[in-house]
């Protein structure tokens, strides 16, 4: 399903943009897109996941919360993750990253980049803001060891404890003040 | 003088040419023979008047003499001879066709007041000249052939007869003046199978045609013939047929009536109808094209009527989707249907309704004829549009969304519903993705399989609009249910929610809720008092702005209202009942001197008979004072109520009294019942409508807060733009927040608004 689709995406868009003549029309329909995808997430009860553009005047830069899922190590954490999207969105993945720092094997400490295989080469036209976020949060409960970011935590996972008091030691807190 | 070379040329042909002629026999007796065979042969061959008796010829001296002139190579000659004497003999058939043709021409005006029968003695006019023709072309025909045995000539092989029929069809051909062609589709009309049975052909006649190759000369005048024999059959027999297909019927028709006749012309000498078949090869078709187009042709002239009808038209649709299969006319049809529908539809004298209704029809029909969607995507864009400007559309799609029309007939049942959609890029992981259909605009959306309550929903841009008329339309449903049974109600609901989404529905389903919890409550409340109030509490935030003006009970009604508001607040503490007083309905009892009378009767009637008990006469607006916050409307309304039940009386202007004992004409035993108060609740929409719209936005509100921080009132309402029909002022969404405030959902400092966690 995600080979069709991601080998039909590309000359669907080249016949669009062809047919549509203007690059204003395109970025239109992506605004379009983007402005759905946010009524979609408002609109449906999705617990511990929501995001929200960062100022009226860009559609394209959004900021996201994700609640640790219960359950896991990650319950009761609020983690704060940037989104933006490219300006062919969504043909091509917008670009995640955490704005407050995750300690977990597939994170960069420092930078926030995410490993997550939609994110890259699963990456299909299909996905939303939503479903990214869901795979997000769940990513938090079950890392993929098998490539970290961090080998830190992953070599730390298999003990709670000792990865509890090293994510402890990380986290802060999402402040109020936003900038 | 030639030189002597050419001279022995000159005498080596001559030599030749003799011994060909003279054939070594001796002298020139040779000669002789062969000259008087050829004088013969042009004598037997020579072309004459019909009216000239033939000489007998002994067939075994013409044999000879033939045979000579074959051997000597004189075939030829003798031929070129017999052509050039028809020739200068043709006049006699100009002649001939000149009289025939002035006859038919005079006879019309002759016969001109006795069309029926001036039109057979026309045609047979023809049908006599052509058989002439065939005389003289039968008499002229140069053959030697004796009792069915070629003769010299024919060794010829067709040359003969060939240059022979050229000549001579020519010939007709120039000399038959312009009205025989009118004059000969009239005979081939006269032929048609249209009695029944058909009458055995005249093979005589087409034998003829054929003989003098009138067929092809004439084919096109032929098939035109039969083109105007399908055309009127179908008109006959389909016109206004539309509860049964008809394009088979007709199909069987041209095959048992008019290929039998087709055979005549197009098929002569088949014996079988394999034989016959092949030869219709390349006609038939063609015909059965016409009488699909024609079918096409007549659909599409009726297409307004057949919609109308539908679905008693249903064959009359797929007859005519096998027809636009054969015919490309689906552009006509659109014009046509388009044209009817500006006419007959879309016009100010219109019901909604009944536009609503026709387009639902047309939806279902240009289904069956077109299921991708392409016609009904043009035919329907101008109803659309014009639906869109119409005030009631809303309220009369929502209507018939819960079968609340006349008829009582609900679209709900009609097919299973589909969840709704609001996408509106294409869906790409549709493994039953097909390309537009080739005719389609460059607007066509694909097609979305759609049922009918989506597409009637869809002429609007957003669904919300829906929505909101449903609570209002719920609301009044609801208000008048007084067994308790909202199962109905309660079914609309769920099956709306699987086309609208929950969340939509959801302040319906909490009307619901205060239905049902109203009558829990009132149980309970029954249970610790008893009172003979039952009411409806309903939560005011969730349920359309009902009629407000309430007015002031009189005491004794009041006191009751008190009573179980006491109650209510000692089950719900923290709820508080605000009266609606004007709502609901009073059944009650009055005992007067001479007669009881028990009635059901608005609140309002019941005040004011209640009022009446203090003093038997009251003027308007001494009631209005007691009552304060009545308008003269209502007052009216419940005065009436007691006026019809010849309780009260009017007297003089605005002056009513009670009538203790009964007026002689409205006197009657017993009891009377007053008939139920009809009248549904009043709902108002426009600020309940704000109210749900609000609902939406706070998700966003909701949303930004929590991924934002804390925003001050201007930000959240720019940011609010997000949210698709945002149009309230910044004072407005101030007070909302205010609100949310209260109910503890946000806190506030220093003007920076954040969620309470």
């Amino acid at each position: 399903m995600e080979q069709i689709t991601t080998s039909l995406a590309p000359p669907r868009s080249t016949h669009k943009v062809g047919v549509a003549g203007s690059s204003s029309d395109a970025s239109g329909s992506v605004t379009k897109r983007l402005s759905n995808e946010l009524m979609q997430l408002m609109m449906s009860s999705s617990p511990g996941i929501s995001a929200f553009p960062k100022s009226d005047a860009n559609l394209f830069e959004w900021v996201g919360t994700i609640e640790g899922p219960s359950g896991t190590i990650y319950a009761g954490l609020t983690y704060k993750i940037s989104i933006t999207f490219p300006p062919n969105y969504p043909y091509a993945a917008p670009t995640l990253k955490f704005d407050s720092p995750c300690y977990h094997p597939n994170v960069d400490l420092n930078s926030g980049a995410i490993c997550l295989d939609i994110l890259q080469d699963k990456w299909s036209a299909v996905y939303s803001v939503q479903t990214i976020l869901i795979s997000l949060q769940s990513l938090l409960g079950e890392p993929n060891n098998a490539s970290p970011l961090n080998p830190d935590a992953a070599a730390l996972w298999d003990s709670p404890s000792e990865y509890k008091t090293s994510l402890m030691k990380h986290y802060t807190p999402p402040g109020d003040n936003f900038a | 003088m030639a030189s002597p070379g050419v001279q022995a040329l000159v005498e080596a042909k001559w030599q030749s040419a003799f011994k060909t002629l003279n054939r070594e026999e001796p002298g020139i007796s040779g000669l002789l023979k062969t000259s008087q065979a050829r004088q013969l042969a042009s004598d037997f061959l020579r072309p004459r008047a019909l009216s000239e008796p033939r000489r007998k010829y002994r067939a075994d001296v013409m044999a000879n003499a033939f045979r000579l002139l074959y051997q000597t190579k004189q075939l030829h000659g003798v031929l070129e001879n017999f052509l050039e004497e028809m020739r200068q003999q043709r006049h006699l058939i100009t002649e001939d066709v000149e009289a025939y043709m002035h006859e038919y021409e005079v006879r019309p005006y002759a016969f001109v007041l006795v069309t029926e029968v001036h039109e057979t003695a026309d045609s047979q006019i023809i049908a006599q000249l052509v058989h002439r023709l065939v005389e003289w072309f039968n008499a002229w025909r140069p053959t030697t052939e004796t009792d069915g045995h070629p003769g010299p000539l024919e060794s010829l092989g067709h040359v003969a007869i060939d240059s022979y029929t050229d000549a001579f069809q020519t010939h007709i051909y120039s000399v038959l003046p312009p009205s025989f062609s009118s004059g000969f589709k009239d005979l081939i009309a006269s032929t048609l199978p249209v009695s029944d049975p058909a009458p055995p052909p005249d093979r005589a006649l087409w034998d003829a045609f054929h003989a003098l190759g009138l067929i092809e000369r004439y084919e096109s005048l032929i098939s035109s013939v039969c083109y105007e024999l399908v055309e009127k059959h179908v008109v006959e027999t389909c016109a206004g047929q539309w509860s049964e297909r008809m394009l088979q019927d007709l199909r069987d028709w041209m095959q048992n009536k008019v290929l039998p006749w087709m055979c005549l012309p197009y098929a002569p000498g088949a014996r079988t109808m394999e034989e016959a078949g092949a030869s219709l090869h390349g006609v038939g078709p063609r015909f059965d094209f016409h009488v699909c187009k024609t079918l096409c042709d007549l659909r599409t002239s009726e297409i307004f009527d057949i919609i109308v009808d539908y679905p008693d038209s249903i064959d009359a649709l797929y007859d005519l989707k096998e027809c636009l299969y054969r015919v490309d006319q689906r552009s006509n049809l659109v014009q046509s249907l388009r044209k009817a529908n500006k006419k007959r539809l879309l016009h100010p004298g219109a019901d909604t309704k009944d536009i609503l209704a026709q387009y639902v029809s047309t939806i279902r029909s240009l289904r069956i004829v077109d299921p991708p969607g392409v016609l009904l995507y043009k035919v329907a864009d101008p109803i659309r549009r014009y639906l869109r400007d119409r005030a009631d559309t809303i309220r009369c799609i929502v209507s018939s969304l819960v079968g609340d029309n006349e008829n009582g007939e609900s679209l709900i049942d009609d097919e299973p519903p589909l969840p709704y959609l609001t996408k509106d890029a294409e869906d790409y992981s549709d493994p039953h993705w097909e390309p537009e259909p080739i005719d389609a605009g460059p607007d066509f959306r694909a097609n979305k399989p759609g049922d009918v309550i989506s597409t009637l929903v869809s002429i609007y841009d957003t669904k919300d609009v829906f929505v909101k008329e449903l609570q209002v339309l719920l609301a009044q449903r609801l208000l008048a249910v007084t067994d308790g049974n909202y199962e109905k109600e309660r079914r609309n609901i769920e099956i709306l929610k699987v086309r609208f989404g929950e969340q939509a529905l959801q302040v319906c389903e909490v009307m619901l809720r205060d239905m049902t919890d109203s009558r829990r409550i009132d149980q309970h409340v029954q249970s610790q008092k008893p009172s003979i109030l039952h009411p409806v509490i309903i939560s005011r935030h969730f349920w359309p702005s009902l009629q407000s003006g309430s007015f002031v009970m009189p005491q004794k009604l009041r006191s009751i209202q008190e009573e179980y508001a006491r109650e209510f607040t000692a089950f719900k503490p923290d709820k508080r009942l605000v009266w609606l007083s004007h709502m609901g309905s009073v059944k009650l009892e009055l005992e007067l001197q001479d007669r009881t009378i028990e009635a059901e009767v608005t609140p309002v009637a019941a005040a004011i008979i209640e009022l009446f008990s203090e003093k038997d006469v009251w003027t308007a607006g001494e009631l209005m004072a007691q009552m304060q916050r009545l308008d003269k409307e209502h007052l009216r309304k419940g005065l009436n109520v007691w006026v019809d039940l010849g309780v009260l009386k009017e007297e003089g202007a605005d002056k009513y009294r009670l009538l203790e004992v009964a007026e002689e004409s409205s006197k009657k035993e017993g009891t009377v019942s007053a008939p139920k108060p009809k009248e549904l609740p009043a709902v108002q929409t426009t600020q309940q409508q704000q109210a749900e719209q609000m609902r939406v936005f706070w998700n966003y509100i909701e949303g930004m807060l929590t991924n934002l921080g804390s925003l001050p009132l201007d930000r959240i309402q720019n940011m609010l733009k997000f949210a698709r029909g945002y149009d309230r002022s910044i004072e407005q969404l101030g007070m909302f927040m205010e609100a949310a405030r209260r109910e503890g959902l946000v806190v506030v400092r220093d003007g920076m608004w954040r969620l309470n966690k």
